[in-house]
């Protein structure tokens, strides 16, 4: 069951293990996240092209850097088809009538209606 | 006497089970239902370890209406599966140690039970029973979530009677056609009943179309149900396929099929435990595919992944299920910026997010290399494309999704406290074992160890570590570029549609109509009927009451010949009729 005591809506009531990382908060550091991923993904294909695969797939053998293009491409096509499935797919919470619906024993969702 | 090495160690476990929801419920009594969900598991895996001696145990055999029963089987697959269970008992029953409910503790015994005596089973019929038994068990840790679950309880209970019952017909069929021979080894769809009894295995572990139960029934169980359900019905159908239907070829794209399709409603769904069900389907996927690929290394890649998959997704459901403890709900746009607040279950699940997806130094990394090799070693480029696809969009949903949008992303401003420490300590265990079993310095020789056959893969070589990180890396290159650009769609609240419509909506409605139809049918036939009666009454009436017609032009004796006439002739046709 919630302890519905504990939710704390403040500024306060970070845990003495999280002050250390609180930066990660930190709106420049979020967008400065953006560096890692790019330069570990450039550091791979490079060590790709010395290290190269010993069992590729036929068309592999010409697209350097091949699992980071099929990533980048695959990552970026789930997202890109997210908004029209949504559109097809998405309906109101409480359509079925039965699923959804904040129950009071369990959630505290009732507090919080606001879309974010 | 009896023999304790002759009995199915998964037994011990049910009786257990029994015992919690027989004893009072008093908070004395509490402590002893803890120490039995804790030592359960362990004594069902110290039998196992005692049983099993490097080959095949056929034990405790029963006759029964001339049939003969093998109730307990542990070879080297089946004993996997035994440990496993064994394992995720133990830590499941850890992490719901706070919570005070007789009905979980018993479900919840009953149901680890059943899924241990299942795969210890050597035939078909206690594998059915077994099988049917998980299902009744369970359906009570989704009905703990609450009034809304439970018509999701009912559909879940159905879909799983109806798959046991075919399993069961299928095995009739099967055994009819071998000389009465129940003994579940490798049947093939040649075989008869094979196909009755793949769809019976393939509902269980959620073939596209069949899957639905999973996304319904999961997300609505109580937090610790959850954690529970999602380790043992469709590892327990995963074993069924692995012993009956390996390298069956249609696997191969059924498998497929389904690393692929949750992936794209796992990333519009907002509800967290949801995404993690289509998650698990996906992963389910991996291990179908390579059961249908069927190789050694292939079948020791599925075994290895179903033993990581159980502890990293677990790991995942626990730490979902923590959050949601603290918090009150699981849904992605209501929560963001609790890793401030809970830092160590931020970890855990950091942990279990980098093991699905596949990151060195993590559970997946290894197991799932091996069915991809697999596929690459058969020629089987296409399907090995699609999982590879399916990869990156693990590595969307599991991988960025579910931690991301919980404890990072913006901050929600909920301020709660840490998880419990039973939670934490069972959390902890999963995450260890995901580093363990795939560092490369003796933790996935453990693993290995472990596997059917002989494993020879090296997972640590540079080009499978590189290009291993290259997908990753440019997975979340991708999201953190969608992000800047504000081309990642927002979490929205909605119910997302999937194929359970076809009998929530469409089937209820039209069972809704032929009801409304039937009724206002049967109004106009009572209506008919009435007006028919009551006019052949009146023309009856008029024609041989003493003031009918045929009183007035015949002599009154006429109607009383013509009736006896026609007694007569129904008595001869009576009599003809019965010599």
């Amino acid at each position: 069951m919630t302890d519905r005591s504990s939710v704390d809506h403040s500024a306060e009531g970070v845990h003495p293990a999280a002050k250390p990382f609180l930066f990660l908060g930190n709106e420049n550091v979020k967008r400065r996240f953006i560096w890692i991923p790019l330069i570990g993904m450039l550091i791979c294909i490079v060590l790709g092209m010395l290290y190269p695969q010993k069992h590729p797939l036929p068309i592999e053998k010409y697209i350097p850097g091949s699992w980071a293009v099929y990533g980048f491409l695959a990552y970026s096509f789930i997202v890109f088809c997210a908004p029209v499935l949504f559109k097809l797919l998405g309906r109101d919470e409480s359509y079925y009538g039965e699923g959804g619906l904040p129950d009071p024993d369990y959630s505290t969702e009732h507090l919080h209606e606001e879309d974010h | 006497m009896f023999d304790l090495m002759q009995i199915n160690p998964g037994l011990w476990v049910i009786a257990a089970g029994l015992v919690c929801a027989l004893i009072p419920k008093t908070s004395a009594t509490s402590y002893i239902r803890k120490f039995l969900i804790i030592a359960a598991p362990v004594f069902a895996a110290w039998l196992i370890f005692q049983i099993y001696d490097s080959s095949e145990v056929l034990g405790g055999k029963l006759s029964f209406s001339g049939i003969e029963l093998t109730t307990l089987r542990i070879d080297n697959l089946s004993v996997v599966w035994g440990y496993l269970f064994c394992l995720a008992g133990l830590i499941n029953g850890i992490y719901g140690l706070h919570e005070k409910c007789r009905i979980t503790d018993s479900s919840a015994l009953v149901y680890t039970g059943a899924a241990i005596a299942g795969v210890l089973s050597g035939d078909m019929i206690s594998l059915f029973i077994f099988w049917e038994l998980t299902a009744i068990s369970s359906v009570f840790l989704i009905w703990k979530g609450g009034d809304r679950s439970y018509a999701a309880g009912i559909r879940y209970l159905a879909i799983h009677v109806l798959s046991g019952v075919m399993l069961l017909a299928g095995a009739i069929i099967y055994a009819g056609a071998n000389g009465g021979d129940f003994s579940f080894n490798y049947i093939g769809l040649d075989a008869p009943g094979g196909w009755l009894l793949l769809l019976a295995m393939g509902i269980k572990c959620g073939f596209p179309m069949l899957h639905m139960w999973m996304q319904d029934a999961y997300p609505k169980a109580s937090i610790t149900g959850t954690v529970i359900l999602s380790a043992f019905t469709t590892k327990f159908a995963i074993y069924a396929l692995a012993r009956a239907f390996p390298g069956t070829d249609i696997l191969i794209w059924i498998g497929c099929v389904m690393t692929l399709f949750p992936v794209f409603f796992a990333v519009i769904e907002n509800d967290l435990r949801r995404v993690l069900a289509y998650s698990l389907n996906n992963q389910l996927g991996f291990m179908v595919a390579g059961i249908g690929i069927g190789t050694t290394m292939a079948l020791n890649g599925v075994v290895g992944q179903v033993f990581v998959h159980v502890i990293f997704k677990s790991l995942l459901f626990m730490s979902i299920g923590a959050v949601m403890y603290r918090t009150g709900t699981a849904k992605a746009s209501e929560l963001g910026g609790l890793f401030r607040s809970m830092p160590y279950t931020t970890v855990f699940c950091l942990i279990g997010a980098g093991s699905i997806a596949a990151f060195p130094l993590l559970a997946a990394f290894v197991t799932k290399a091996m069915i991809l090799s697999a596929a690459i070693e058969e020629h089987l480029y296409i399907p090995f494309l699609m999982m590879l696809f399916a990869s990156a969009g693990v590595m969307e949903h599991s991988g960025i999704k579910v931690p991301h949008f919980t404890f990072f992303a913006h901050d929600s401003g909920r301020r709660v406290k840490e998880a419990p420490w039973n939670m934490l300590a069972a959390m902890g265990i999963a995450a260890a074992l995901c580093i363990l079993l795939a560092w490369p310095w003796g933790g996935y020789q453990m693993l290995y160890d472990l596997m059917p056959y002989e494993a020879d893969y090296k997972p640590y070589t540079v080009d499978h570590v590189v290009f291993q990180l290259q997908l990753l890396f440019a997975a979340i290159f991708a999201f953190t570029l969608l992000k800047r650009f504000k081309l990642y769609p927002a979490e929205r609240r909605a119910e997302i549609i999937d194929a359970d419509w076809l009998y929530r909506k469409l089937g209820l409605n039209i069972v809704t109509w032929i009801s409304a139809m039937w009724t206002r049918l049967g109004a106009h036939t009572n209506r008919l009927r009435r007006s028919t009666t009551d006019a052949l009454g009146r023309k009856l009436y008029q024609a041989f009451s003493p003031a009918g017609t045929m009183s007035e032009g015949t002599p009154s004796g006429l109607p009383a010949v013509l009736t006896a006439g026609v007694l007569v002739i129904v008595l001869a046709i009576a009599y003809m009729a019965g010599t």
